[in-house]
């Protein structure tokens, strides 16, 4: 059973890795063939929910995860509605999450996308990401929890799929309602149709498989399982596979699209997004994907995530690729991993009475 | 059948699976929980000895025993 497993995650990630190259090659930003942080940022400027430019557009690789997800638990009936396990704190979490990803400029499965293009500062990022998994296993097995969540109707787990359809119409009938950068990475862009159909494979592997970039570290660290890294390892394998044959593939720290090389806050980024993961119960893309199977909880950190995206540029706390973090991206940040550990200790004190 | 033995049990926590396995010693085991199982928390315990109600706590969710290719539930919160 579980070498089965191990099998369908490791499909799953060269699926993944092989379609981030062929959507960096269609148009995406380098290394950003899938990047949830990115896209919720971009789809955020594009909802008019923040005025950088040079990032807005209604990335439809979001759109096909979800819908893909959605549409697979419907049809293996693993779509159960639930929520009510403390959704605030998981909309805070959500934003915190963001927040460190936009200082690293990546979410998890960028941060892999990025080493298998040869990015070593991803390599940094994966330190702080191991060690921010590392500190959540430690609240994990001390007793941290966020409560238990209940069955809620139908209705209610339909609701965020529904309203991702009713975007994805709106953009494809009345564009004039949407943003669309014409310079920087949100002008970067695969064709939409191809964008779709790889977020849409993507959303019903990763849907079927519980593929998950923290999922795999965290495992390691509390069970010693090894099933959900291999997912992590193939979607490294495909693209240093993939970066290598179309001559993508560049060795270094410095000249890396959409990267900065200042070391300490690749690390605390990633730290944050690893603790912020491991407290959600997944990574950013496991966030779609249980938001589509019905998770009310993760539709909020899914919310969470998209009002950090649009603060972290209303407010300039994200990165730049060429002058790295802003100074209050690097307040924002160090503010965000305390209020995470807060959280994380009074839910451990609490979940031990 | 030897797997006929095989029980799983799920959890509203991590903490929770760790205790039960603590109390339930012998050849229990934590596991990530079934894809064909709904929990709470990723985190199971896998075990053979019998399953005793007086090791379970506010945080044990269900036990099921492996019937041939599925889960039966056992014992439900």
């Amino acid at each position: 059973m579980i070498s089965a497993d191990k099998g369908k995650l490791a499909l799953t990630g060269v699926l993944t890795g092989a379609a981030a190259v062929v959507l960096t090659l269609l148009g995406n930003p380098g290394n950003m063939g899938f990047c949830i942080a990115c896209f919720l940022r971009d789809t955020a400027g594009a909802l008019h929910l923040h005025t950088t430019a040079t990032v807005e557009y209604v990335r439809p690789e979001i759109i096909g995860i979800i819908l893909g997800a959605f549409a697979m638990s419907v049809m293996r009936r693993d779509f159960r509605p639930s929520g009510g396990s403390s959704p605030v704190l998981r909309f805070v979490i959500g934003f915190i999450v963001m927040i460190g990803a936009l200082v690293f400029l990546g979410c998890p499965l960028r941060m892999v996308l990025r080493l298998g293009g040869g990015d070593l500062n991803a390599l940094t990022g994966l330190l702080g990401f191991t060690a921010g998994i590392g500190a959540g296993c430690l609240f994990l097995s001390s007793g941290f929890t966020l409560g238990r969540a209940e069955r809620q109707s139908a209705l209610e787990g339909a609701a965020f799929p529904s309203l991702t359809i009713i975007v994805y119409v709106l953009f494809l009938a009345v564009p004039a309602l949407f943003l669309f950068s014409e310079s920087g990475p949100g002008s970067m862009h695969a064709p939409a149709a191809a964008s779709l159909l790889a977020g849409l494979l993507v959303g019903i592997a990763a849907e079927r498989t519980r593929l998950c970039m923290a999922g795999g570290i965290r495992d390691i660290f509390l069970i010693r399982d090894f099933t959900l890294i291999t997912g992590f390892a193939a979607i490294f394998a495909a693209s240093l596979a993939g970066n290598l044959l179309t001559g993508s593939f560049h060795l270094g720290f410095t000249g890396q699209p959409v990267s900065h090389p200042y070391h300490l806050w690749n690390f605390l980024g990633m730290f944050a997004v690893g603790l912020g993961s491991v407290m959600l119960g997944g990574c950013p893309l496991r966030q779609l994907i249980l938001a589509a199977e019905g998770s009310s909880d993760s539709v909020f950190a899914v919310f969470g995530m998209i009002a950090g995206a649009a603060a972290a540029h209303n407010f300039q706390l994200a990165s730049a690729a060429d002058k790295g973090p802003t100074v209050g991206g690097k307040i924002a940040l160090v503010a965000g991993i305390i209020i995470l550990a807060a959280i994380a200790s009074l839910q451990t004190y609490r979940g031990r009475k | 059948m030897e797997t006929d033995d095989i029980k799983i049990a799920t959890f509203h926590s991590h903490y929770g699976a760790m205790m039960f396995r603590r109390r339930m010693g012998g050849d229990a085991k934590l596991v990530p929980v079934p894809r064909s199982l709904s929990s709470s928390c990723g985190t199971a315990v896998v075990f053979t000895s019998c399953f005793d109600v007086t090791k379970t706590d506010e945080n044990t969710e269900a036990v099921y025993e492996r019937n041939s290719d599925e889960w039966r539930v056992i014992w439900k919160r």
